[in-house]
């Protein structure tokens, strides 16, 4: 069966800085993908890369079998491709709803996109109550949901995720996790690159550990009693 | 009394015409992010259009303003696609963009030099007549045409930026480029849009100018400037914001000169461009990021 991610032998960076060094990586239709590991190791760049966000100098990254490289940025969400970044994820000056349409209505009529709309406000329905106000003015928490709100009213085949867990508080990183957990009944593959390997590990299917640009574990749950990933979450160097 | 209020409407007539090049200005930057300063060439080639067509060909006067605006929005979209994206293109950073504008406005103030010669240029289609009087205050016709088109134009732009879906991208791009490509939006079409919709702003502006002033090779520079200044004061990254900053500025020029020789007219100006860029340079309803906005 064809892999719905395939990453092979990718080399990539930003201008002269090789960041990537030779990263194979698949996701499986339905599967649940965490890659872990330190600071700097490379882990948002193998989402940039799929996203045409690096320099790609060698390997391949396809789609159910195709090849996408050559994509630009804007062109890959019509694949079924949906990427929740790191940092700023949302459009501060829009409004709550404008931020849920603006993902979808890029990919389908207004009308269908509307639909998906109520699907979301009942998933989350803080975001209902907050439908007119401007995005800024959320929660840090809010802020998580709207964003995977915006990702999910893309009805993506395939998720990435960078580090949602990050500046959420426990609690919310728990109920952020089990969300996580429950978009595999809704038919969506996720690739998710996470600080927080613990919890990673535990949703995932399987797992990755990147280390200076290349894989250096790979394994299901059961990676959770490997010594090098103990250190992860026993407040070792990770 | 009756001289503080026509200095109010001589200020709100002033910053009309500078709201109008703030605008278009201030849209091309929030969604391009550098300064394109050539935007003074298009209002004064859109002036330059309109003398041209109308007084030296007798083009009829309604036909004049339609292919002004066109000449002109095609002019920015022309600069955009000839000179800036190819730039950006190379890796050009935003200050040799900056420095590309500078270079384009002086090389078109030139070129209609060459062609038009360097005295000014009348149209005069609203003759100068005495103005109507109202409570003390007087208006030309054309002053009074100024007002409306402007105003009918800056609530026609207030609607298409909140109601339209092209006018939310250019809000979203605006806001957050590299997300906005995530989800979809092709950041290069919305330049287009912004520089076509903008210099068709600044087209509206030269027919205004064109009817009001005399028109000179070189009048983009200060046209520029005071637009620029304009859209600091209100906020540059923010199109309503820029159009609030030009108002301000066209009534602290006209008040000023109550109490000031009308000499200081542009020292009033950068005054005010000095003050803000030191205390409030975020503008007057320009917003500071939020907390989770970084």
């Amino acid at each position: 069966m064809i892999d719905v991610l395939e990453i092979e032998n990718l080399c990539s960076g930003y201008g002269e800085l090789n960041v990537l060094k030779g990263v194979n990586i698949s996701v499986g239709e339905n599967e649940i993908v965490a890659l872990i590991g330190p600071n700097g190791a490379g882990k948002s760049t193998v989402i940039k890369s799929v996203f045409n966000m690096a320099d790609i100098s060698e390997g391949n990254i396809k789609f159910r079998g195709e090849a996408i490289n050559s994509l630009k940025t804007h062109e890959i969400i019509k694949l079924g491709i949906s990427y929740l970044n790191q940092g700023k994820i949302n459009f501060s000056n829009l409004s709550v709803r404008e931020n849920l349409m603006i993902g979808a209505d890029q990919i389908f009529a207004s009308d269908v996109a509307e639909q998906g709309l109520r699907q979301i406000y009942d998933k989350f329905p803080d975001l209902l109550t907050k439908e007119n106000e401007l995005a800024y003015t959320l929660s840090g928490g809010q802020q998580q949901m709207l964003a995977l709100g915006r990702s999910l009213m893309q009805r993506p085949e395939l998720l990435l995720m960078d580090e949602p867990s990050l500046g959420l508080s426990p609690k919310l990183q728990q109920e952020l996790f089990e969300t996580i957990a429950s978009l595999k009944n809704d038919g969506i593959s996720l690739l998710i690159v996470e600080q927080n390997a613990k919890k990673a590990i535990e949703i995932a299917d399987r797992t990755y550990l990147l280390e200076d640009g290349k894989v250096v574990l790979e394994g299901g749950k059961e990676i959770l009693d490997n010594d090098a990933i103990k250190n992860v979450y026993l407040g070792g160097r990770y | 009394m009756s001289l503080l209020a026509q200095s109010i409407i001589n200020g709100l007539i002033t910053g009309s015409i500078y709201a109008l090049v703030a605008a278009g200005y201030s849209l091309i930057y929030s969604t391009n992010n550098f300064m394109h300063f050539a935007h003074g060439i298009s209002v004064v080639a859109a002036g330059y259009m309109v003398y041209w067509l109308f007084t030296v060909t007798g083009t009829p006067f309604y036909l004049t303003c339609i292919l002004t605006i066109f000449f002109s929005a095609f002019f920015g979209l022309a600069m955009y696609r000839l000179i800036y994206l190819p730039l950006q293109k190379r890796g050009a950073s935003n200050v040799i963009l900056l420095i590309a504008s500078i270079g384009i406005l002086i090389f078109f103030q030139n070129v209609i030099q060459i062609i038009f010669g360097s005295g000014v240029k009348l149209v005069g289609y609203i003759e100068v007549v005495s103005g109507v009087t109202f409570a003390g205050i007087t208006m030309t016709p054309l002053q009074i045409v100024i007002l409306v088109v402007s105003f009918i134009i800056f609530i026609l732009l207030y609607q298409f930026m909140q109601k339209t879906k092209l006018g939310r991208n250019m809000r979203a791009v605006s806001n957050n480029r590299e997300l906005a490509s995530i989800v979809g939006i092709n950041h290069i079409r919305v330049s287009d849009y912004s520089f076509l919709i903008g210099s068709a702003l600044a087209g509206v502006a030269g027919i205004l100018v064109a009817l009001e002033q005399n028109l000179s090779p070189f009048m983009g520079t200060n046209l520029m400037i005071k637009g620029f200044t304009g859209a600091v004061i209100g906020g540059i990254n923010n199109v309503p914001g820029s159009i609030v900053g030009s108002f301000v500025l066209g009534m602290a020029e006209n008040l000023g000169i109550l109490v000031l020789p009308s000499g200081y007219k542009d020292a009033i100006a950068f005054s005010l461009l000095f003050l803000f860029l030191l205390f409030k340079p975020t503008g007057i309803l320009g917003k500071k990021e939020g907390r989770f906005d970084k």
